[in-house]
């Protein structure tokens, strides 16, 4: 096959550039920040954004490596339990060998690589389903990161990690480091995604694996990536948790997050089948999710609201993309 | 024929449990007719949860007052997150494990009502310790604070702070916290009673997640411009309320006052992010829950003040509600923090 054939057959078989449900998300994102900013005059301003912006970069940057593992057709709900195990390695090494600020995250990172190793290994070699797995993962890593707590908390984090905060050390020129780098990655995947022969074989994978297999991807590789990827993604997003909470890290950090990150995956208008999806959407629907949450503690509604609208979110986003499904089907 | 034989195995199952459940009630009874005389008696305490300083704390005042007292051996096992349903799967663990006393501090005191009406009804002398469970059949409830004391003690401290005046919020966690609950009761009216300049905007909860109390702090202040005052009512939004004021640079705008270990508010302490933390001394809280859960394991009734050890002295204990009383609320400042080690 010429090289111009092969120009000519990815130009063709490229996926669109957006799942569709992008354009709505940005649309309801632009209705919301602006009802919140007439309604609460702060809404709209540095004070109250940057923030907002930080809060979301840990579920968004997850987010990245869980639309490819969903792309692929499989899930990851053991990352609660992994930024668990990263979040306290790290703030056990900030507090008591004093490491700085690179070490910290390339400690993270790589711890984050190795749990993801231990998931993409049983899942691509094993031929167990994604969900079973990583179930079994998710409590393996919250035994291994109870064990490192040690019945207590880490006292006394020092601010090595500032940079990732909330605080003013946390920002260039008023843009949050956590939310840029988390942009940054996204926009890197995104192209990765569309435009590398390689990033399209996870749709491949997710679209029918046997096929892919046929056409001479290398799926259990394929698989096998999207989950170390993952795991070194949730490293560095433990360095964001660590650097937005308090000097006192507890055993409830990461609860509940394999749970919001699906949720603003799913909410970005990825398909939960596999085959579909945008990290784009993804990192939409994780500003989305935290901008609804910031809304409801501003105008001073009952906190437990911003569970049910996130309810709403999911199920709406679930039947937009079954509608599309069905109308591709019928075309 | 697939959904016949599910059907059948449902039935044999919960057969098996009804049976089992039989015996086990039977086997308890005997038990506890025959078990008299000199013996060790086991006293368990579930906390909310366990791996927290707090309840962490706790253990080693159980402990130690076994150690004391000589009879009592002291068992201590929670879930490692606060939740009740797996709160619950370790009282029933207790239930049958036949202990002597057995002791919850429930994370949701509803649902707990009708397990320790089980334990009871399985011999078992149950009380609560730190958090009640008011309309359940616990023989004693062993309390750290009256939710006067801690309400009162809270708004006192951050008021003092915030000049008597001003707008101010409340970041509480669980909300179904019976304990927080009853304490933000006491703000509200403590507040509107002794300091009428001064009101409560908002009361939110951020569960047990510290960086979503610190979120929500955060949108707080930005919500109420005019907000000078913060008030984090667990251990980790305590912690969180101070942190979301040193991150807007609002130390000495904003005020924050909480329910924080020592240790955890330690640095806020001593940046005047947080100017107190309200507590009590948690050893002693959990030497008088082995106390108390030994006292009612022999059946010895309790005195209108009670001589517990050296330091617990004189507790008082009201027969109206059966309580026993730990004492009045503590301020802790960065002058005192570095006495205590949890």
């Amino acid at each position: 096959m010429t090289a111009v054939a092969e120009a000519k057959i990815r130009k063709r078989v490229l996926p669109s550039p957006v799942t569709g449900q992008e354009v709505v998300l940005v649309g309801v994102i632009v209705v919301l920040w602006a009802a919140l900013a007439v309604s609460t005059p702060a809404f709209l301003t540095a004070g109250s954004i940057q923030p907002l912006l930080v809060a979301t970069a840990p579920v968004a940057l997850i987010g990245v490596g869980m639309t490819i593992v969903i792309i692929t057709g499989g899930i990851d709900v053991s990352v609660g339990g992994a930024i668990m195990v990263c979040s306290v390695l790290t703030a056990k090494a900030l507090v008591e060998a004093e490491v700085g600020l690179a070490v910290a995250v390339l400690l993270s990172v790589a711890a984050g690589g190795l749990l993801g190793l231990v998931n993409g290994v049983l899942i691509a070699y094993g031929r167990v389903h994604a969900i079973i797995i990583t179930f079994g993962t998710a409590n393996l890593f919250m035994f291994l990161g109870l064990r490192i707590f040690g019945s207590g908390t880490v006292n006394g984090i020092p601010g090595t990690l500032a940079f990732f905060g909330r605080g003013p050390d946390g920002r260039t020129l008023g843009v949050p480091h956590a939310f840029l780098i988390t942009v940054l990655l996204t926009a890197a995947a995104w192209w990765w995604l569309r435009h590398t022969a390689g990033g399209r074989h996870f749709f491949a994978i997710g679209g029918d694996a046997q096929a892919a297999r046929l056409a001479g991807v290398r799926v259990q590789r394929r698989v096998l990536s999207a989950y170390v990827l993952t795991g070194l993604l949730v490293g560095l997003a433990s360095c964001f948790v660590i650097a937005q909470g308090t000097s006192t890290l507890d055993q409830s950090v990461g609860a509940g997050k394999e749970l919001a990150v699906i949720a603003a995956v799913v909410i970005g208008g990825t398909s939960i089948m596999g085959g579909r999806g945008s990290v784009l959407g993804t990192l939409l629907g994780a500003l989305l999710v935290q901008s609804v949450a910031s809304g409801v503690t501003q105008l001073g509604w009952r906190s437990q609201l911003s569970d049910l609208f996130v309810g709403i979110f999911i199920i709406v986003a679930v039947g937009a993309d079954l509608l599309r499904a069905r109308a591709r089907r019928n075309r | 024929m697939r959904p016949r034989f599910t059907a059948a195995v449902v039935l044999t199952t919960t057969a098996a449990i009804a049976l089992s459940g039989c015996t086990k009630k039977n086997d308890t009874d005997t038990a506890a007719s025959s078990g008299s005389g000199d013996k060790t008696y086991k006293v368990a305490f579930v906390p909310k949860l366990q791996g927290v300083p707090y309840f962490e704390a706790m253990n080693a005042g159980g402990k130690e007052a076994a150690a004391a007292l000589g009879n009592v051996e002291w068992l201590y096992q929670g879930p490692t997150q606060a939740d009740a349903a797996a709160q619950a799967d370790i009282v029933r663990s207790y239930i049958q494990q036949k202990v002597d006393t057995l002791i919850v501090a429930p994370n949701d005191p509803d649902s707990m009502a009708p397990l320790l009406q089980q334990a009871k009804d399985a011999g078992i002398h149950v009380a609560t310790a730190d958090t009640d469970a008011p309309s359940s059949v616990r023989e004693v409830f062993v309390n750290q604070a009256t939710a006067q004391g801690i309400g009162e003690g809270l708004t006192d401290a951050l008021l003092k702070e915030m000049g008597g005046k001003g707008k101010y919020a409340i970041v509480s966690c669980g909300q179904t916290a019976e304990n927080l609950n009853a304490w933000i009761k006491v703000q509200q009216e403590y507040t509107k009673t002794k300091y009428p300049e001064a009101t409560i905007v908002d009361v939110v909860y951020a569960g047990e997640d510290q960086a979503k109390a610190t979120q929500m702090a955060t949108d707080l202040m930005n919500a109420h411009p005019d907000l000078t005052g913060l008030v984090g009512e667990c251990t980790s939004s305590a912690p969180g309320v101070a942190q979301a004021v040193k991150d807007a640079g609002k130390i000495g705008k904003v005020f924050t006052v909480g329910l924080g270990t020592p240790q955890a508010m330690k640095p806020y302490l001593q940046d005047k992010s947080s100017s107190a933390a309200i507590l009590w001394d948690v050893e002693n809280l959990g030497y008088l829950t082995a106390w108390a859960g030994a006292q009612i394991a022999q059946g010895k009734p309790f005195a209108a003040t009670n001589n517990v050890s050296s330091e617990l002295s004189a507790v008082a204990y009201t027969e109206a509600d059966k309580m026993l009383l730990l004492g009045p609320a503590l301020a802790i400042t960065d002058q005192n923090v570095d006495k205590f080690n949890y």
